[in-house]
């Protein structure tokens, strides 16, 4: 079995025959004593992995609402290094489940892209997802982390990857994030017409488990493509009902439990 | 990684995965149209009959005498729109008709490019959408209503600062939803690979005229080129041309606002931090925590916190030098160029005039100075009028 969390993580529910329940929540909303008391309270309902967004001033690929969250993230001074420093002490705490930072490249770049992947690699960082950083792009970092397979970084593909798809799964690891839908995260179900052609055409392609994300709120939006994923990611309605609820852990644990349920019941 | 995306280190293509066929049509329908002789007549038709070009190389004999060499400028401002920005949006235009997509989108700060783009719409029947911060809108009234006339839907981007860097947030994101149908106009020389290919191309009409020009008059090459630098459009299109001409030098001015030592300046060259930001990798303002930093200058052409890939390149093999210009020091320019030749600049153009000024001071009869008046300074009046007020200098 890999080292790496992720794949460790993914073998298990394969073998189970269970589909993953991936959440993302932004670093630092509120701030970063309630982002551990959440990554803990996901861990407790059987969250599979769990996205920690890294707030960035210019987030191109988010729509309005994580925008919003990220905004108010760093005015209440959330950054890398605290983040890292936050990751630390959960890993330290216990938390056992895989982490995967979602960030913009510009991030990386700037504490440097070496002594980045190191920190990962040290601070139990286990994925990355970087929507600015296309594969054509990715050689430098994907250098820095060759030396482990602590963290390792994951590929997206979207409705019109068409013909570059088996280029971005070959080396492909942990999972492949099929974005839904063209544009930004958080437009809602209204997913591209196409949507089951092509995810029934990237799970045929792919080796690894498929993931799919952008604009998902219940398992219920699932279910039509439900034969073509491996597992759903939600991001924007996990933000939307943590501030419904003031943050409140045990409305994200029974959110988190009731998806689960439903979506391996399917 | 694709070579071809890079100047050395810089540019690129950081957008998201589904942009990325987006971006290889675009360039091929680009490199396509260069080649195509019937494109390239088109695009000099128009540039002829509707923007009115050739534009002057007008040799300023007032400023000349005074400072002691020979400066020429290169009156962009005369174009139709007012500014270089028409020339590059033009050439974009023809080639979104060209791929066959309906509707273009653009970002704009000060609101020239967005005005340009409105333009070219109305010209080509396109559906027109402009997105500007919140800020700007505010600021920039006169040209959100002549965008408006002009048939566009201009959107007020309210995240972040509400200013130029949000406005491109969202037409990338918009782009990102809607590349099918809509064909994106990038007015600076800034953006993912080829946008800087293709602006410095669609610019370097610039450069072309005023190389010839200048030799007519004086039957050599210019000592100097001097433009000013926000993005980098007018100055790319300005050095096009004289970048295989080691002989001459070429100067790019950044605006340093209030003074780079205050923290308020769009200088993003004058720190030399290299980032990632709007799909290329260049220099790039930030704070120590790598967010974008916001810029400051008195213009909102240049009130930008990054820089084309291709300065950041030309700056690194040193076949370019920038150097920046506060805030007051354009102002003075603005006023010197309007009162001793009846021209009045853009403040963004100003930023160059004031430089050239301070170079000519170490130069002879026998030597001349190519500035890029890159706009004309109707827009500012506003901007202009408040800044004397505040100084009382006008009583």
């Amino acid at each position: 079995m890999s080292i790496n969390r992720i794949e460790a993580c993914l073998d298990n529910l394969k073998e189970r025959q269970e589909k993953a329940f991936i959440t993302y929540l932004t670093a630092g909303l509120p701030d970063m004593e309630k982002t551990k008391e959440l990554v803990k309270a996901q861990e407790r309902a059987g969250c599979d992995i769990i996205e920690l967004g890294i707030p960035f001033s210019d987030p191109i690929a988010d729509g309005p609402v994580i925008q919003q969250a990220s905004y108010e993230a760093i005015l209440n001074g959330a950054t890398l290094k605290k983040i890292f420093a936050c990751l630390e002490e959960l890993r330290a705490e216990g938390v056992q489940v895989p982490i995967v930072f979602m960030m913009y490249y510009n991030t990386i770049v700037h504490y440097g892209v070496q002594a980045f992947a190191d920190k990962c690699k040290e601070a139990g960082v286990d994925g990355l997802i970087i929507p600015d950083l296309p594969f054509e792009e990715q050689d430098e970092l994907m250098q820095a982390l060759a030396d482990s397979d602590k963290t390792i970084l994951l590929q997206l593909v979207s409705p019109v990857s068409a013909q570059r798809i088996p280029m971005i799964l070959k080396n492909a690891r942990g999972f492949v994030y099929c974005v839904s839908q063209m544009g930004v995260t958080g437009q809602g179900a209204a997913f591209h017409s196409k949507v089951a052609e092509y995810l029934a055409s990237v799970k045929a392609q792919s080796k690894i488990p498929v993931m799919m994300g952008f604009g998902i709120r219940t398992a219920a939006d699932v279910a039509p493509v439900k034969e073509h994923i491996d597992g759903a990611i939600v991001g924007t309605h996990f933000i939307e009902l943590l501030r419904e609820n003031n943050f409140d852990a045990k409305a994200a644990e029974d959110y988190i439990k009731n998806f689960k349920k439903e979506l391996n019941a399917m | 990684m694709n070579k071809k995306a890079y100047y050395g280190e810089f540019g690129g293509q950081y957008v998201s995965e589904s942009l990325m066929n987006t971006l290889a049509e675009v360039d091929k329908a680009f490199e396509e149209a260069i080649h195509d002789p019937e494109f390239i007549r088109q695009y000099h038709y128009y540039l002829t009959q509707y923007v009115g070009r050739e534009t002057p190389l007008y040799y300023a004999e007032r400023l000349s005498e005074k400072y002691g060499t020979k400066i020429y400028l290169k009156r962009e401002d005369l174009n139709h729109t007012g500014a270089h920005k028409i020339n590059n949006v033009i050439g974009q235009i023809l080639l979104a008709k060209r791929m066959g997509k309906t509707k273009v989108i653009a970002e704009t700060g000060a609101g020239q490019h967005g005005v340009a783009t409105a333009t070219g719409a109305a010209l080509f029947n396109m559906e027109c959408t402009v997105y500007m911060g919140k800020e700007d809108i505010a600021r920039q009234a006169l040209n959100v209503m002549r965008m408006e006339m002009l048939g566009a839907k201009v959107v007020s981007v309210e995240s972040g600062s509400n200013t130029l860097k949000d406005a491109t947030n969202e037409a990338i994101r918009t782009w990102a939803k809607t590349a099918e149908d809509t064909f994106y106009i990038i007015g600076s020389a800034v953006g993912p690979y080829p946008y800087p290919k293709m602006v410095k191309e669609f610019q370097s009409v610039i450069s072309r005229e005023a190389k010839r020009q200048h030799l007519e008059a004086e039957g050599k090459n210019p000592d100097v080129v001097v433009a000013c630098v926000g993005g980098g459009s007018n100055s790319i299109g300005m050095f096009a041309d004289f970048i295989d001409e080691p002989d001459v030098r070429l100067i790019g001015v950044e605006a340093a606002g209030k003074g780079i030592e205050t923290g308020e300046h769009a200088s993003a060259m004058a720190l030399g931090q290299p980032g990632v930001l709007h799909g290329m990798r260049s220099y790039l303002l930030q704070d120590t925590d790598g967010n974008v930093q916001l810029a400051h200058s008195i213009s909102a052409g240049l009130d930008y916190p990054g820089v084309g890939p291709e300065h950041a390149y030309l700056r690194d093999t040193k076949r370019a030098e920038y150097v920046s210009i506060t805030d007051k020091e354009a102002m003075d320019a603005l006023m010197e160029l309007t009162q001793m030749e009846g021209i009045i600049p853009a403040i963004e153009s100003a930023h160059a005039m004031a430089y050239v000024f301070k170079l000519a001071k170490e130069m002879t009869m026998d030597q001349s100075i190519v500035m890029c008046l890159s706009g004309r300074g109707d827009k500012d009046v506003n901007t202009i009028a408040d800044y004397l007020a505040g100084k009382g200098y006008m009583n």
